[in-house]
């Protein structure tokens, strides 16, 4: 038996398998594939249906069911991992039945556990059973998939019943009209994917035909001002195309899959007055009388009762194929338990990232950040297009990225990438010597170094340094209510240095230390521990109501003064947090300010500003020095005019 | 309970200090196109429509209005009343690589702001987040600055900055009272 996590995990041939078990329903009465067999369902988010009907499944099939009634009551609560929670309950039971709240939990806890693992709802990421309890209505009502076209209505951002949906429908040749209520359009990533996997682009339609959706009748309730994006996506296949194109009356729409409208997240009155609804008028409307109705409920208010009474509101149907198709799934899953799964792999041909790469996934629901000692760094890096853009996308919540920076691992060179480097990046990704990183900041933290740089100019010198430094002590010292609270806290590495220096300039003039942090933004490890050697009596380091210092080298865009004010924030509440830099070389992109500034140098935004420190740096005196960076591209564009300045002399 | 009451800004001075804001906020942005306008609840949503309306007429174009509840990222709420409270967008809008304008009526400690910063980051990737306030009574405990700054006002601790907004309150005024501070900004 093996995982269902995506609905990618499985084929369209074993998709119909499990739809004609599900048709059968009678033989599935009688059938006792589970007998013997234990489910252990694991929420961490409330469920009803889901689970019931999980639970039913398995043991109308013959076997039976253990369950905690809330995860979060469990042992999650005394600060057990994902991953050891995944381990031990392997071996109570022969399947899990996972949901979590975080993108890409179940995936993680997959790897952990001993025994298959289903997928009943990961964050915002995907409910792959949920899809194939939609399809299979779809099926049922409509036939065959292929060519028909499918309204997504409401939160297509948070709704990960959406995003299986889309990639199935997709997959089985149907169209997609996406309406979003505002704000909640489909994320770009998911776009993204239905361009490079399943060769999906937005539909040649007419914007009046998009728009008769709305227009033609007052059924889904558009407030005018926010008008709602409407998009169609298609496969491009020129047989569905070319009749697209020839529909006169324009399309016809088989079906409107509405959302669940979350009060919660709107309170604001005109936000939820925007949501699309189902009423009275959309039943009335010609266009729409072979249009069914879908929902994957619960509902609230955006389908009127109306609907309810219609034949085309199929949603209770719906709802009731949740059991036979849980349990065609489980058969299905059972009775391949021998067969070792087919090597299907979706990223054939994609870069498995190394060790070698710096970059991490940003989606900040996704495990890997949520729970980082559950997972494995896991970025995996392709080309959108042929034009050669640069992506890396994460193996847990399936968000992507845009490559900027990339490295030579070998030379340990950093440089910006560009589109005319595809070739060359290519070959180091063939030869495992690609790095990619989020900033250069962490680029020059592992070691790496501009691929050229232009004449460097020293700001700083050892004396100024220590000057500096004595400055910004003695104003610590003047601010600073209760020299008892005070932690100083560096950023790794060169600001843990400056920070122990500050924290040796106070015990000269007080005779004691101050507590003394270090965090560390880029890297895989305990992002806030007490420098080394630290007192080992000390425990953790604790900074709730702390007076804390925060001490980095240079401020540029202040991206690193809001992450590390994230990672305190989350070992408690400290009293205050004052900020102490080196160097302010202007340019913030985030609303931080430091409190106390060595120096405030005016730099432009291709330059770099370093502080190199004797302690870090062998053989060499303190020094800041500037310089800016030549990235190849200039180099190549360079060339270019000189190779045609000399075609013309 | 207030023992007294004095005004720092009526009406008129409020209007006017609205629209100057907004001609700050478009020349400190750039271009029109990229900019969002997010509210934290409450006075901070009334303001921020306020100044879109004041941008429409400016540039022409009116940047989409987010709102935003910091409640549940506030970190004076247990870990636990986190937890328990879903979606702190109230209305979403799409951030990536845009320029987002975080506006509130006080800036203070500037717990609020970092709070919001942390709720934005969940929405997606801007390309700049600057901080628009009416009133920046100094006094912080974070490294958190004010770009736009409607007036400077350097209350005492004991002291209450009350912006009272036509939209909420029915009047468009700012006092300032002494207060017995109940903690918050």
């Amino acid at each position: 038996m093996r995982n269902l996590i995506s609905i990618a995990d499985l084929t369209n041939d074993e998709i119909e398998e499990i739809f004609s078990l599900a048709d059968g329903a009678d033989k599935l009465r009688t059938d006792r594939s589970a007998s013997g067999q234990i489910m252990a369902t694991l929420f961490y988010e409330p469920s009803t249906r889901t689970r019931l009907s999980f639970e039913s499944a398995m043991q109308r099939l013959g076997g039976s069911v253990i369950s905690c009634s809330d995860m979060k009551a469990s042992s999650t609560a005394k600060g057990e991992t994902i991953a050891d929670t995944a381990k031990v309950v392997s071996s109570y039971a022969d399947v899990l039945v996972v949901r979590h709240n975080w993108d890409g939990a179940v995936q993680a806890m997959a790897e952990h556990a001993e025994v298959p693992v289903i997928n009943a709802g990961d964050g915002s990421h995907e409910h792959p059973t949920q899809t194939l309890c939609d399809l299979y209505t779809l099926r049922r009502e409509k036939g065959d998939l292929k060519g028909l076209t499918v309204v997504v209505c409401g939160d297509l951002k948070n709704g990960r019943t959406i995003h299986s949906l889309v990639y199935a429908l997709a997959r089985f040749g149907a169209n997609v009209v996406t309406l979003a209520a505002t704000g909640m359009e489909l994320p770009q990533y998911v776009i993204d994917r239905l361009e490079r996997e399943y060769d999906y682009a937005m539909g040649p339609v007419a914007s009046d035909d998009l728009s008769a959706v709305v227009t033609e009748t007052d059924a889904l309730y558009l407030t005018p001002k926010q008008p709602h994006q409407l998009a169609l996506f298609t496969q491009v296949d020129k047989v569905i195309q070319a009749r697209l194109n020839t529909m006169a009356s324009g399309l016809r729409y088989d079906a409107f899959y509405m959302t669940r409208k979350q009060k919660e997240r709107m309170k604001d009155g005109s936000a939820a007055n925007s949501y699309p609804t189902i009423g009275p008028d959309f039943l009335n409307e010609k266009r729409f009388q072979n249009t069914v109705v879908m929902h994957p409920l619960p509902r609230v208010d955006e389908l009127s009762p109306e609907v309810d009474k219609d034949w085309r509101g199929i949603y209770f149907k719906q709802a009731a194929y949740g059991v036979p198709v849980r349990m065609a799934l489980l058969k299905f899953l059972f009775d391949q338990r021998s067969v070792t799964p087919s090597a299907s792999s979706k990223e054939t041909g994609a870069y498995r990232d190394s060790l070698s790469s710096g970059s991490k996934c940003r989606n900040l629901n996704c495990v890997t950040l949520k729970e980082s000692v559950s997972t494995q760094r896991r970025m995996e890096l392709y080309f959108a297009d042929e034009i050669g853009v640069l992506i890396s996308r994460c193996g847990y919540c399936d968000h992507r990225f845009k490559v900027e920076l990339i490295g030579h691992v070998k030379s340990k060179r950093y440089c910006a990438y560009d589109i005319a480097f595809a070739e060359t990046v290519r070959a180091w990704m063939r030869h495992g010597e690609l790095a990619v990183f989020d900033s250069i900041k962490e680029a020059e933290e592992l070691g790496y170094e501009p691929y050229k740089t232009g004449p460097q100019r020293v700001l700083m010198e050892e004396a100024e340094i220590s000057a500096a430094l004595a400055d910004v002590s003695e104003q610590i010292l003047r601010d600073c209510q209760d020299m008892d609270r005070l932690t100083i806290v560096g950023v790794r590495s060169v600001g843990s240095r400056l920070a122990q220096r500050i924290a040796g300039e106070i015990e000269t003039r007080l005779k004691r230390k101050p507590e003394l942090g270090e965090i560390e933004i880029y890297g895989s490890g305990n992002e806030l521990k007490r420098i080394p050697p630290a007192d080992p009596d000390a425990g953790p380091l604790n900074l709730k109501d702390r007076e804390v210092i925060l001490v980095d080298d240079v401020i540029f865009t202040g991206r690193t003064v809001k992450s590390a004010l994230s990672i305190i924030f989350r070992s408690g509440r400290p009293k205050s947090v004052r900020l102490a830099v080196l160097i302010d070389r202007g340019h913030r992109e985030i609303p931080v300010k430091p409190n106390y500034v060595g120096k405030n140098i005016p730099s432009s935004e291709n330059e770099r500003v370093r502080v190199r420190l004797h302690e870090l740096e062998q053989g060499e005196q303190d020094q800041a020095v500037i310089y800016s960076i030549v990235n190849p591209i200039d180099d190549v564009e360079t060339l270019a005019r000189n190779e045609e300045r000399a075609a013309l002399s | 309970m207030a023992e007294q009451t004095q005004i720092l800004l009526e009406q008129a001075d409020l209007g006017r200090t609205i629209g100057r804001m907004a001609h700050e906020i478009i020349e400190k942005t750039g271009s029109p196109g990229d900019l969002v306008l997010i509210g934290i609840r409450s006075r901070g949503v009334h303001l921020a429509r306020r100044l879109a309306r004041k941008i429409e007429d400016i540039a022409k174009l009116a940047p989409p209005v987010g709102v935003v509840d910091v409640t549940p990222y506030r970190d004076d709420r247990t870990q636990e009343e986190a937890r328990a409270a879903v979606g702190a967008f109230e209305a979403q809008v799409a951030v990536d690589e845009k320029t987002v304008v975080l506006i509130d009526d006080v800036i203070y400690r500037g717990r609020t702001i970092r709070a919001a910063m942390e709720a934005v980051e969940r929405l997606g990737q801007p390309k700049r987040i600057l901080v628009a306030v009416l009133i920046d009574r100094g006094a912080r405990e974070l490294p958190i600055r004010a770009d736009i700054i409607g007036k400077n006002f350097a209350a005492q601790d004991g002291q209450r900055v009350n912006v009272l907004l036509e939209e909420s309150d029915g009047v468009d005024r700012v006092t300032l009272a002494h207060w017995q501070r109940r903690g918050g900004d």
